[in-house]
């Protein structure tokens, strides 16, 4: 009997249980991605040239915990609120209070036992997934990446079924305090405002000093080491939530005695349900902001990481691949390469000690060499004839790729045009490619490359001099970060997704009824459209500001490990305002489906 | 005193059911008029169709066949825009449930259908200030909903439906969750706006008492209207005696 009860109320309140158990789906999946990461030791250490990457992770699992933890006590009042009624009226037919908890028990912990075994297969699939896309994207070698990794499985099972179990108990410990008048009513919440004015602007300072204090403490890296990563975790989380719970509420409280403002249309409404929520949501948002820093984060480190391997492999060589005397199957690669920015051939004739360069060709198009310019810099240099002696020690290393095995004992001679021509021997066609993104061509490379060392016999990276070699070298340094990065930036986005979906729609039908009466009583359609639209924008527009400003400030910590930690940003910022953007689209959309109400004989 | 009625029922019918579907027809052709300073009852059974009714009139849906005008306006067939802004000016209602939106505060409540209209704020404020006066909730405007009585919360929405003042304030069984003393209290207001403020009232009510502060008694019975009763000069007392009497006779 008890079965079917707990059954029976979640049929009848399916859409609600499906935002629920959805949302925690979700949780438990990209707690599994990020625990199939954190919890294999030889992939961190086999992927990252840095020691501390593993505490990195560790710090990062006490910030997932901490996420992870909000969430499902939100979740489980949630379930509660669907849920105390129901039981109530259980108590109110006679059900004993023992009984009553343990319904509260089964249904808890059945909820999260189901969610865990759905989410820790979707986590699975999701990293099997994100995992083949994101190597062949990378061309990362990803060493002892394993999609299914059973201490992540037993780690996730373990956190969920103990934080559900503890929910459990704790849920059916506070329904039985409650009393059941109150239980019965207790959709109709009193909404007067009980913070004081000074406990607000205490927790306003607060937050900007924590904030401060965790900003400083994450560009101080390079200085206080590891404790400033866990001192900046803990500022930044309270100092998060802070600013929500106070900043905000003096924000709105402020537009809403600006009588010109809050008097015109909706805006009362408006600010009212958004104060509504704040209040009630500012956990929710403090997670949100992190969970948007976290992906945004990850995903511009990754991103800097895979930017940071062309620009250090083109430090050591100017030309992205160069062929020597090509046959048809290089020459027929050759002709694949995509974005080619200069392309020159170069003819060279050899004899017994010297491999000849001719300087008509050359003073046409000067060789390109990476050159040291004193102070540890690196320069672009154009070599020809009149200044191949100065550069002669500098380039002799990248000059590999110009000769082959074959020339091994012999050097190189720039000669007059004319001398040139006269010259004997055998002459051969030398071709030097620059590509836009070696990247992309990476296969094309590669094959070319391969190619070539065949049918030369050069087997060794030593003899062949190409970037091919260095960038594969460093790709295997970084790539791996970069790996980590995009794979956490899209579990991160995933969990943020759900759960400002899981919040904004859970409220919904609650909602609903709220809008239906302002329906009835003559508001448009589309300033209830558009008072949607601002109340749900608040609701990302601010996690998401907050979460870009923690981003920027925690580019700091990577500064050390990358040059250009702050280039190329407008990329991952852009790409990620557009994901965004579409999300904030669906939502409220969803939402409109839900709470307005179509044929009140309006159309 | 105007001719136009204030609301003008004609002959509407109301059937719910696709045609292929099995039909109920919950209105079968009923016409009435309510005069200009008129407090009209309309009293039936649980299906007796009033609540389809009241929906028709205050345009939450829309007869099958027939026209309801309102102020001289043709309510079915406005749409879109125009038919929220006329429930927004023309029509006020008050339901059992009293609809009041519990995260504005009394005053925001009564506010809100002149904020739509973007009337300024000061103006805002004299219009809920003088609506609160009048029907005595002046002490309690900034208050939530959830702070307030049941009868307070009933001229909460009272004056947020007068605010406005509309041509016509509809009321669906306004006293059915007060207390019979708040319910006297709200139905004594709502003739002293009648008779003092000259406001249009139509009461749809199954309860005797409420219906007994109307001028007239229009009773509906499978949906149609089925007699009709006129207070004149009786005294209340007599007039409520009446009522019983046709209910009883009525029903059979």
């Amino acid at each position: 009997m008890l079965r079917k009860l707990a059954l029976g109320g979640i049929r009848s309140r399916f859409r609600d249980y499906a935002v629920l158990f959805s949302g925690l789906v979700i949780a438990s999946a990209v707690f599994y991605m990020f625990m199939a990461l954190a919890t294999n030791t030889e992939f961190l250490k086999g992927n990252s040239p840095i020691g501390i990457t593993p505490i990195i992770f560790g710090f990062g699992e006490v910030l997932l915990v901490i996420i992870t933890m909000v969430y499902i006590v939100y979740a489980n009042t949630f379930l509660m609120s669907m849920r105390q009624r129901d039981y109530a009226m259980f108590m109110m037919l006679g059900a004993k209070s023992r009984k009553i908890a343990q319904l509260i028990f089964v249904e808890t912990v059945s909820v999260g036992l189901l969610a865990s075994v759905v989410g820790t297969g979707l986590g699975i699939g999701l990293t099997v997934m994100a995992g083949r896309i994101l190597i062949q994207m990378l061309h990362a070698p990803a060493t002892h990446f394993a999609p299914f990794w059973l201490p992540a499985l037993l780690a996730t099972f373990g956190f969920f079924i103990l934080m559900f179990v503890i929910a459990a108990a704790f849920n059916a410990a506070k329904l039985l305090k409650t009393p059941m008048l109150q239980l019965l009513h207790a959709d109709t919440t009193p909404n007067r405002i009980k913070q004081k004015g000074w406990v607000l602007l205490i927790q306003a300072i607060a937050a900007i000093v924590l904030l401060a204090i965790g900003y400083i403490a994450m560009t101080m890296l390079g200085k206080v080491g590891v404790p400033a990563i866990g001192l900046a975790l803990i500022t930044i989380v309270a100092g998060t939530y802070f600013l929500f719970n106070a900043l905000l509420i003096w924000l709105i409280s402020l537009l809403k005695r600006n009588h010109r403002f809050a008097a015109q249309g909706l805006h009362t409404f408006t600010l009212s349900q958004l104060s509504f929520r704040i209040r009630d949501y500012t956990k929710i948002l403090a997670v949100v902001a992190m969970l948007f820093a976290l992906a945004l984060g990850a995903i511009t480190v990754g991103l800097g990481f895979q930017n940071e391997i062309p620009k250090m492999a083109s430090k050591q060589t100017a030309y992205d691949v160069v062929t020597i005397a090509p046959d048809a199957t290089v020459s027929r690669q050759a002709a694949k390469l995509v974005d080619v920015t200069q392309k020159r051939t170069y003819t060279q004739k050899r004899d017994a000690r010297f491999i000849y360069f001719d300087q008509g060709e050359l003073s046409a198009h000067p060789l390109l060499f990476e050159a040291f310019q004193g102070d540890g810099e690196w320069a672009r240099v154009k070599v020809d004839g009149h200044n191949w002696a100065r550069y002669a020690a500098d380039i002799d290393s990248q000059l590999i790729q110009f000769r082959l095995p074959a020339d091994q004992d012999r050097g190189f001679k720039v000669v007059s045009a004319a001398a040139f021509a006269k010259l004997g021997g055998p002459s051969r066609q030398v071709v030097t490619y620059q590509v836009a993104d070696f990247g992309r061509n990476y296969e094309t490379i590669e094959a070319m490359v391969t190619a070539q060392n065949k049918r030369y016999q050069i087997t060794s990276a030593d003899m062949s001099g190409q970037k091919l070699t260095v960038y594969t070298l460093i790709n295997s340094l970084y790539g791996g970060l970069a790996f980590m990065g995009f794979f956490l930036g899209i579990a991160f986005l995933a969990m943020l997704a759900s759960t400002l979906m899981f919040k904004i729609l859970s409220g919904a039908s609650y909602d609903a009824t709220r809008y239906l009466m302002l329906q009835k009583i003559g508001v448009r359609k589309r300033a209830l459209r558009r008072s949607i639209r601002q109340e749900i924008g608040a609701l990302f527009f601010f996690p998401g500001l907050l979460g870009v400003i923690h981003v920027l400030f925690g580019l700091q910590m990577f500064t050390t490990l990358l040059q250009g930690a702050y280039d190329h940003l407008a990329l991952p910022f852009g790409l990620f305002l557009v994901l965004y953007l579409v999300y904030y689209g669906l939502t409220v959309w969803l939402y409109e489906t839900i709470v307005i109400k179509k044929d009140i004989a309006t159309d | 005193m105007q001719n136009q009625p204030v609301v003008s029922v004609h002959d509407i019918t109301k059937t719910y059911g696709k045609a292929n579907e099995k039909q109920y027809q919950a209105l079968k052709g009923v016409t009435f008029d309510v005069h200009q300073g008129e407090f009209v009852g309309i009293m039936g059974a649980s299906g007796s169709g009033k609540t389809t009714l009241l929906n028709i009139l205050s345009t939450l849906d829309r007869p099958t066949s027939g026209t309801v005008a309102i102020d001289g306006q043709d309510v079915t067939a406005l749409k879109g825009d125009r038919l929220s802004d006329f429930r927004a000016k023309q029509v006020g209602f008050i339901f059992q449930d009293f609809n009041l939106l519990e995260n504005l505060t009394a005053r925001e409540n009564i506010a809100l259908p002149m904020a739509l209209q973007n009337v300024s704020h000061k103006r805002q404020q004299d219009a809920v200030d003088k609506i609160a006066r009048t029907l005595g909730i002046d002490g309690v405007l900034d208050h939530y909903p959830t702070e307030l009585s049941g009868g307070q919360k009933q001229r909460v929405a009272a004056a947020r439906a007068l605010v406005q003042e509309p041509a016509i304030l509809f009321g669906d069984e306004p006293t059915g969750a007060l207390d019979s003393q708040s319910a006297r209290e709200l139905l004594n207001t709502m003739r002293e706006l009648n008779q003092a403020q000259g406001v249009s009232i139509l009461l749809v009510t199954h309860d005797p008492f409420s219906a007994s502060y109307a001028q007239r008694i229009l009773f509906i019975k499978d949906g149609q209207i089925g007699s009709e009763l006129v207070h004149g000069d009786q005294s209340q007392a007599d007039f409520y005696q009446e009522i019983l009497n046709t209910l009883g006779t009525f029903q059979n």
